[in-house]
Parts: C-alpha cells; sequence; structure tokens
C-alpha cells in the first residue's frame, strides 16, 4: 500500500498521508472506541482500588440495564421512537425528494435545494428551540388551535414523546431528503415513461421502478436518521420533560451526575451496538454495501 | 548523448500474462520511428516502457547510450505527447509550455523567452496568456507540441496525439508534426493503430501483434514486401488466396491454388519455401486489372456482389466463381467511363495481376483482421482452405 | 388523466406545506426576539423592542462561548482538513485487499452518534490526564468532521484525470511538485467547501461536544444551557444573528460553488 503512495506522491508526503490517515483511525477513531468497550466491562472503582482484587472484567454494567425497570424501558422506549421517527422522516421527505428530482423543473429544482440547505445549516439546538417555542403552553400552536375553537384549553406539548419526536423529524429530515433524493435523481425518466405507458398507475410505478432504483438513498436516509434521533441528546434535553427520558440522557447522567464512568460506557456501548445493529438489518433488507452508504 | 534508443531483450509480464516478447530494436537518432499495431498488441507497453512509467520485467533500455534502469519518468531525456493531450486544466497556455522549465527552476525570464520562440514554432504566437478551455483541438494539440519540446528531449514519444482531432486537421498535422521533426531533429517515437499515419510520416515503422515485432522497414519495404501473414493483411489491404507450393525459381514462386489453378507469386530470399507445403498468395486489391475472359496466365473469374464508388477509385466486393471464396478489387484510372458505368452487381469479370505485386509467404497461422475494426477475427490456421480477405 | 392532475396538484402543495415547515418555526423564533415579552413568544404581542439584542450584548458569557467556539472550530479545521484530505488521497490511491476494512473503518466516525464519539474520546484522553476542554472538544469534533472532508474531496478526486499526473512527470517535475502544481489546484474548490463545512460543523455541534467541553463552553452548548435555565428573548436574538449569518455563508457557498461547477462543465 505504501509503495502506491511512494509511486504517487513521493517519500515524504507519501509518510505525511500515511500519519495523518494512521493517527487518526488509531488514536481519534479505534483506540477511544476499545477503551470506551474496556471501561465497560470494568466497576467503578476508587483509585485505591486499582489494580487491586476488585479490578477484574466483568459484566455488571450490562447487567445494570437488565435489573433496573426504568432504564430498561427508556432504552426500548428509545428504540421505537427512532425507529418511528425514521418512518415519518422518510415518509415525509420521499414526496419531496421525487418532486426535486422529477417534477420540478431544473431551475425550480436548484431553488429548492437551496431553500433546503439553508436551514440544514442553521444549529440543531437553534432548529429544535424554535419548536420549544411553537410547542410552548402559551405557545403560538396553542393559541392557534384555540382560536380555531379545537381545543378549550392549551395542551402541553412540551411532555410527552410527541413533541421530542416533532423535533427530531424536524431536525434529521434533511438527512433523509437529500439521499434520496440523489438516489431518485439518477434513475432515468425513460424508465418511468416507459412504466406509465406500460399501463403502471403511479403507486406501482413507485413500488417497482422507483422505490427500488433509490433503495441505496433510502437505506442511508434511514440510517444517519435513525442514528441521529437515536443518538441525539439536544431534541430531547429540550423539548422532552422528566418523564420522556431519551437513553442518551441516562448516559449523561452516569458520567456527568452519577460520576460513574464504567457504567456510562457499557450503556454507550448498547446505544452504538443499537444503531450497528439498526443499519446492519437496514443493509440487509435493501441489499446494500457501505459503499453505497459514502455516496 | 545522443538521441538514439535501443532496447535490449526487452520483456514485459503483468502477472502471468506477458505484454511484451523478448524484443530487441534499435532506433537512431533523429529518426522518425513508429509502432503500428491494432489495440492491444504491446505498442503502448513499449512508449511506457521508454518513458520510464513502467520498468521492464527483464532487458533494459538504452537511451542516448546510457542505461535507463533506475532512471525515473522525471529524470529521463523523453518528453510524450499523451492521446488525450493531458493539458493542464488550471493553467494558462504559457504556464502550461513553460511547466517542465519550471520544474527545473529556470528563472521566468529565460522560461517565457523559450515558451514564445515554441509558441512561434508551432504557429501559435499570441496565445500565450489564454487558458487552454479556450483553445479549438488543433490549437491543444499544437500547445502539447510545444510544451513537451520546451524541455528540450532528445526522445519525444507521441502515444495516437491525433486520434482526437478530425479527419482534414489530422491530415494537416501530419505534415506539421513531420516539419516540427525535421526542423527539430529530435528522434521521435510514433504510437498509432492508424496506419496512414505511421506510413506518411515515418523513416521506419515497427509493425506489431500480440506483444511481438512483426517486422521493422521502411514504409515502402512494408508495403511491398510484407515479411509475415499478419503485415501482409494490417498492412494495406490484402487478398489471401491459400495454396501449396509447386516450385520455386529465385524469387518466383508457383503455386497450385487447388480449384484457382496454377498461380505465380513473389518471395524475398527471406522467405522459406519447401516444395508442396501450404503457403499464401497476397494479393492487394489495387493490383488487379480487368482482363477479358480466356486470356491465358493466372487469372480469377468472378462474380460482383458489391460495388462501392469511392469517388477516386471503385471498390468492388466479388466471389470466385471457382470457390466461392471473396476478392476485393480496387479499380482506378485504367476503367473507362462506359466501363465504370457498366458495373452491375451479379456479372461476370475477370481480372489478372502481375506475380511481381504479389507476395508468396509461408502459411504461418497468422491472424485474420476484421475489415472494418482492424481487430483479429480468427487465426487463418482455424480455417482450413480458402480465400480470405 | 384527471387522477394524474389531481396528483400533480397535490404534489405541488404538499411542497409548498413543506416549505412553510421548514421556515414557519424559523420564522417564529426570529419574530419573537422583537416581543417585549420577558418569555419567548409571539403569542400575545407585547409591543416591538430592540432590547434583547441590547441584553445580549451585554452578556459576557455569550461572548466568552462564542470566543471558544471560533477557537474549537479553528482548532478542528487545522486538524480535521489535512486528515480528510490525506485518506481521500490514500483511498484514491490504494488498491489492497485490505481496502474494504479500512473503508468502513474511515466511514464508522459517520455512522456513530455523536454522544459516542464524545464519549470515547473523554475516557480514552482520561488515562493520559487531560479532562474535558477546548482541546478534547477539537479532537472529538475533528474525528467525524474529518471523515465529511473525506467525502468532499473524494467527490472531487474521483473525477481528477491521472493522466495529467503523469504529464507533470514526464516534464521533469517530482511527485511532490506533480501534487503542489496539479493536484493540489485542482483539489482547491472541494478543500475551501470542505472547510466552510467543517468549520459550520464544529461551530453548531452539541451531542460530541457537550461530553468533552468540560467546564468550557461553547456558544451551542451556551444556548442549550440558556433554554433550560434563565430562558429570555435574549436567546432569539442569538439565533436570530446566527441563522442570518449561517443565510450568508450558505447562500454565498452555493452560488460560488454552482459558478465552479459552470465554468469546470464548459472547460470539459
Amino acid at each position: 500500500m505504501f509503495r502506491q503512495l511512494q509511486t504517487r506522491f513521493g517519500g515524504p508526503l507519501a509518510m505525511a498521508i500515511v500519519t495523518l490517515l494512521g493517527g487518526w483511525l488509531i488514536v481519534m477513531v479505534a483506540l477511544p472506541q476499545l477503551q470506551m468497550i474496556e471501561y465497560s466491562l470494568k466497576p467503578n472503582l476508587l483509585p485505591a482500588q486499582l489494580g487491586g482484587p476488585e479490578d477484574r472484567l466483568t459484566l455488571a454494567n450490562y447487567a445494570t440495564l437488565l435489573a433496573n425497570d426504568i432504564h430498561r424501558a427508556i432504552f426500548f422506549k428509545t428504540l421505537w421512537s427512532s425507529v418511528l421517527v425514521t418512518l415519518l422522516t422518510l415518509a415525509v421527505s420521499y414526496p419531496l425528494a421525487w418532486y426535486l428530482a422529477k417534477v420540478a423543473t431544473p431551475r425550480q429544482a436548484a431553488l429548492c435545494i437551496l431553500l433546503l440547505i439553508v436551514p440544514f445549516w442553521i444549529n440543531e439546538i437553534l432548529r429544535t428551540y424554535s419548536w420549544f417555542i411553537i410547542l410552548a403552553f402559551r405557545g403560538p400552536l396553542n393559541e392557534v388551535l384555540m382560536m380555531l375553537g379545537l381545543i378549550e384549553r392549551p395542551i402541553r406539548f412540551l411532555n410527552g414523546n410527541g413533541g421530542v419526536m416533532v423535533g427530531m423529524v424536524y431536525a434529521y429530515i434533511l438527512f433523509m431528503v437529500f439521499p434520496v433524493y440523489n438516489a431518485i435523481e439518477s434513475l432515468d425518466d425513460n424508465q418511468v415513461r416507459a412504466a406509465r405507458d406500460l399501463g403502471a398507475g403511479t403507486v406501482r410505478t413507485h413500488r417497482r421502478i422507483v422505490i427500488p432504483h433509490a433503495k441505496p438513498g433510502i437505506a442511508t436516509g434511514c440510517i444517519m436518521t435513525f442514528m441521529l434521533a437515536a443518538g441525539s441528546y439536544a431534541v430531547p434535553a429540550l423539548l422532552g420533560s422528566p418523564g420522556s427520558r431519551w437513553f442518551t440522557q441516562i448516559i449523561y447522567n452516569w458520567f456527568f451526575e452519577g460520576g460513574n464512568w464504567n457504567q456510562g460506557a457499557a450503556y454507550a456501548f448498547l446505544l452504538l451496538i443499537l444503531c450497528i445493529g439498526f443499519m446492519s438489518l437496514v443493509m440487509k433488507i435493501f441489499k446494500v454495501g457501505l459503499g453505497d452508504i459514502g455516496k | 548523448m545522443d538521441g538514439s534508443v535501443r532496447l535490449d531483450e526487452v520483456v514485459m509480464r503483468f502477472g502471468d500474462f506477458t505484454a511484451i516478447e523478448k524484443t530487441s530494436l534499435a532506433i537512431g537518432s533523429g529518426e522518425f520511428f513508429s509502432f503500428l499495431g491494432p489495440s492491444g498488441c504491446g505498442k503502448t507497453t513499449l512508449l511506457n516502457i521508454v518513458s520510464g512509467f513502467l520498468t521492464p520485467s527483464e532487458g533494459q533500455v538504452v537511451i542516448g547510450g546510457e542505461p535507463m534502469a533506475g532512471v525515473p519518468v522525471n529524470r529521463r531525456p523523453t518528453a510524450m505527447i499523451f492521446q488525450n493531450l493531458a493539458l493542464f486544466p488550471l493553467m494558462s497556455v504559457f504556464e502550461n509550455i513553460e511547466f517542465g522549465l519550471e520544474v527545473r527552476g529556470v528563472d521566468k525570464r529565460r522560461r517565457r523567452e523559450a515558451s514564445e520562440r515554441l509558441l512561434a514554432l508551432v504557429a501559435l504566437e499570441g496565445s500565450g496568456p489564454k487558458r487552454v478551455t479556450e483553445l479549438s483541438g488543433g490549437q491543444k494539440q499544437r500547445v502539447a507540441i510545444a510544451r513537451a519540446l520546451a524541455v528540450e528531449p532528445r526522445v519525444l514519444l507521441l502515444d495516437e496525439p491525433l486520434s482526437a482531432l478530425d479527419l482534414k486537421l489530422r491530415q494537416h498535422m501530419r505534415a506539421e508534426l513531420k516539419a516540427i521533426q525535421r526542423k527539430t531533429g529530435i528522434t521521435f517515437i510514433y504510437i498509432t493503430h492508424d496506419q496512414g499515419e505511421a506510413l506518411t510520416m515515418s523513416d521506419r515503422v515497427a509493425v506489431m501483434s500480440a506483444g511481438r515485432i512483426q517486422q521493422v522497414a521502411d514504409p515502402m519495404t512494408l508495403y511491398r514486401e510484407p515479411a509475415t501473414g499478419f503485415v501482409a493483411a494490417f498492412v494495406g489491404e490484402n487478398n489471401r488466396i491459400q495454396g501449396r507450393v509447386i516450385d520455386r525459381e529465385g524469387e518466383r514462386v508457383r503455386l497450385d491454388g487447388g480449384a484457382l489453378g496454377e498461380l505465380a507469386g513473389r518471395a524475398s530470399s527471406e522467405t522459406r519455401l519447401a516444395n508442396g507445403e501450404a503457403a499464401v498468395l497476397f494479393v492487394r486489391p489495387e493490383h488487379l486489372r480487368p482482363v477479358a475472359a480466356g486470356v491465358a496466365g493466372p487469372r480469377f473469374d468472378t462474380e460482383i456482389e458489391a460495388v462501392h464508388f469511392e469517388g477516386a477509385w471503385i471498390m468492388l466486393e466479388t466471389r470466385l466463381v471457382a470457390s466461392g471464396e471473396k476478392l476485393r478489387v480496387q479499380l482506378g484510372h485504367e476503367v473507362s467511363r462506359n466501363q465504370a458505368d457498366a458495373l452491375a452487381v451479379g456479372q461476370r469479370m475477370a481480372f489478372a495481376y502481375d506475380p511481381i505485386d504479389a507476395v508468396v509467404l509461408p502459411d504461418d497461422g497468422s491472424p485474420v483482421l476484421d475489415d472494418d475494426t482492424g481487430e483479429v477475427v480468427e487465426s487463418g490456421r482455424a480455417k482450413a482452405g480458402g480465400a480470405h480477405v | 388523466m384527471s387522477s394524474q392532475r389531481f396528483l400533480a396538484f397535490g404534489l405541488r402543495f404538499y411542497v409548498v406545506v413543506f416549505f412553510a415547515y421548514l421556515f414557519l418555526p424559523l420564522m417564529i423564533m426570529a419574530a419573537a426576539t422583537f416581543n417585549d415579552s420577558r418569555f419567548p413568544t409571539v403569542t400575545p404581542w407585547d409591543g416591538t423592542t430592540l432590547r434583547w439584542f441590547g441584553e445580549l450584548a451585554a452578556d459576557g458569557g455569550m461572548w466568552q462561548a462564542l470566543g471558544n467556539s471560533l477557537i474549537v472550530a479553528a482548532g478542528v479545521l487545522v486538524v480535521a482538513v489535512p486528515i480528510g484530505i490525506a485518506t481521500a488521497l490514500f483511498l484514491n490511491t490504494v488498491s489492497s485487499r485490505a481496502k474494504p476494512f479500512l473503508y468502513a473503518l474511515i466511514l464508522s466516525p459517520l455512522l456513530t452518534p455523536g454522544v459516542i464519539i464524545g464519549i470515547s474520546t473523554l475516557i480514552f484522553w482520561r488515562q493520559w490526564g487531560v479532562s474535558g476542554g477546548i482541546f478534547l472538544t477539537v479532537l472529538g469534533q475533528a474525528t467525524f468532521i474529518a471523515a465529511y472532508v473525506m467525502l468532499m474531496v473524494t467527490a472531487r478526486l474521483q473525477r481528477f484525470d491521472r493522466t495529467l499526473e503523469r504529464a507533470a512527470l514526464d516534464l521533469g517535475a517530482s511527485p511532490w511538485q506533480a501534487f503542489r502544481r496539479v493536484l493540489l489546484p485542482y483539489l482547491k474548490p472541494a478543500i475551501l467547501s470542505a472547510a466552510v463545512i467543517a468549520f459550520l460543523q464544529s461551530f453548531e455541534n452539541y451531542n460530541t461536544t457537550l461530553f468533552v467541553v468540560g467546564y468550557d463552553t461553547t456558544l451551542t452548548v451556551y444556548i442549550a444551557s440558556k433554554v433550560r435555565t434563565g430562558l429570555t428573548p435574549a436567546v432569539n436574538a442569538l439565533g436570530l444573528i446566527l441563522i442570518l449569518f449561517t443565510v450568508v455563508i450558505a447562500v454565498v457557498y452555493e452560488i460560488k460553488r454552482r459558478r465552479e461547477t459552470a465554468r469546470s462543465v464548459k472547460g470539459v
């Protein structure tokens, strides 16, 4: 491998490339993850106990989740809610991606993409915060609903999962729109025309032609959205209540309130496994590889 | 150090595949030398070995008397003109031409002098500040030449540089390249699959096939005295008629053409032919002339299958009555207007040739080329008997 | 046919609603900045004011956090951009049986939740006595931002004609000169775009930063803490300024990028 780099870039630059890449992958990516796993397998000890008889590998930190009903419930709630957020986001994004890729004129599409990019570049915290204002007890949404006579007294939107999920769909929607759009865009228009021409209706055209073609994009969008949702701290922290905690918040508490990093590491690793599991599942269902995801 | 190039027993292998069989060759300083062959014959590989992009598996390259083993691309006294020209798109014409001098640390004033002089040589005065993307195909071609000449190479390597141009421009650039070569006295090594380019410009041509040099000769000799069946079929056009040697007297050879009767041709003193051996007679379409039926001597009786009017000449596709094989005939000024008008599909016609123009070679199973693509379609030995075009 | 037309109309309507959904919340947030109410809202409207901008300007903690954010972003650029370029060059050059494995490892920071990158960085550096702060924030963010840089540089690198490098070598350039004079100028637009994106990614990062920032505070962390404790419309004022700032960068960047694309299409 080094020879190829050396031939192309010369010795010094090849060295620099290998050093940067190696330093990143080893010191910043691989070792910290391995260290986290090792941490998760150790009990939380006082400095004096390190190296003592209790300093050994154990699965106790993982057992905590099984023993703690509340944490377990939050773990699964995080899982299901993230799946739901992913599906909702896909449902909301797909028609737009289709419109951008195949219906809009090039000028319209260019304008729409610019309009999409702008909020995409705005801080996740700010995007979430804007919903905090809308969903507030005395906020504009309640006012509008009461004015329309749909409700008689304001609803506490910020009290349950609903607010969190709405905020997440809003925050992560563009991670779904862009991959799906890119995938649909590469579909040959004639295929759609041919399907129509052969008598396929809208639903069948999408189910048989467009969606199969857009699979890599849909898979990428779903993987990214799920990962962002399950791993989100900002949205549940801002839009949730103590009663609707997210698994990331439990992890945070282990680190900065419970002071038990080992326990926190175990939970973090579980979250990572959850994401990897979801990713593998999606890649299997959609029959796509890692190579398709980088695009 | 002069501009001579020598290949000493060069072999190139990629894994199990041998791209270049053992090849030795000497190219003189100041020579315009071409490698001619179909795609995949190994000519580009040879060029890359000379330029230093590839290191030969065996043997060595010697340029100007100095062995090039271990000398990297950027230290060799060669410059290459790439098939896609590879002009640097983000640089101006000046910057492109001066690039080689810049990386050698030549100061700006002298670089500019050199590039102005070269732009004049390629007739592009005043184009220096332009971006290369603003240039036409022919202009880009000239910039590529100027850029390669700027580093004062002893050997200029040209990898099918004209293939991207249209026909008119291509023919014009042939003359121009030849003129530049004469003016500069630099050794040109030219790679092409276009025999027109190779024959018109070169002092000598090496015809290559399947990693092997088939023949090295000046263009006239290649045409008149092909050394192998491949050269006979690839350079110019040839009808291929199989037979058996009856006897040989000096250069003159008599063949038994089976149903075609007795045929005659010429074999050079280097061609070994035993009596009774299978041999092939090569007759070019342009060497066949119409004769009245019943005239004595070697003669082909045919039926016309197609008439292609090409302007300066007429190409006939005919079929030999005796054997049913195809024979292509090119008619030029020797047919009168009336005769030409009378040519019709289905008409019977007889053709004769001068045995001096017909070359006899042993039937070496040399490959048969497709008319349109020049690609190998079958091995001559695989198909028994008959005449091939 | 009429059902087709109905669907087409429905789709257009949907697109309009979608963009309203995308922008309305941001507009409401911006509007609340100018409401003379102690709490950030647009209902009821208690009169128009600019005083929240003044309060924001007087907020020392905000300025401190902004300074930290800029330092972190600069640090991330210095770390992540060279790594991203090197990785792109590596992937573009090397062919090896180990490559798929390496590629998975290289992409993994993009597929790992930000909180986990923060946590693993925090844990890893504890053994060297480094605790949360600006240094770890730079490292944590750069871990995944480098992968974004890699993707952007790779996209352009894949369209590079490597004959140009060969031509440079053939004309006598050293491999370094060929890189410096031919490949690097070609990659420049992608590197600049990647730098802009990396800067913004760093500036607005929250999930990773939260775990590694320690007692230092970046602007995003500061905003989040303000929302939860001591919320006033000054937060909206800050949000509005950041949005305008982002919009300007986004629009300039997009226009530049399109001009670049148009030029490269014309050039070929």
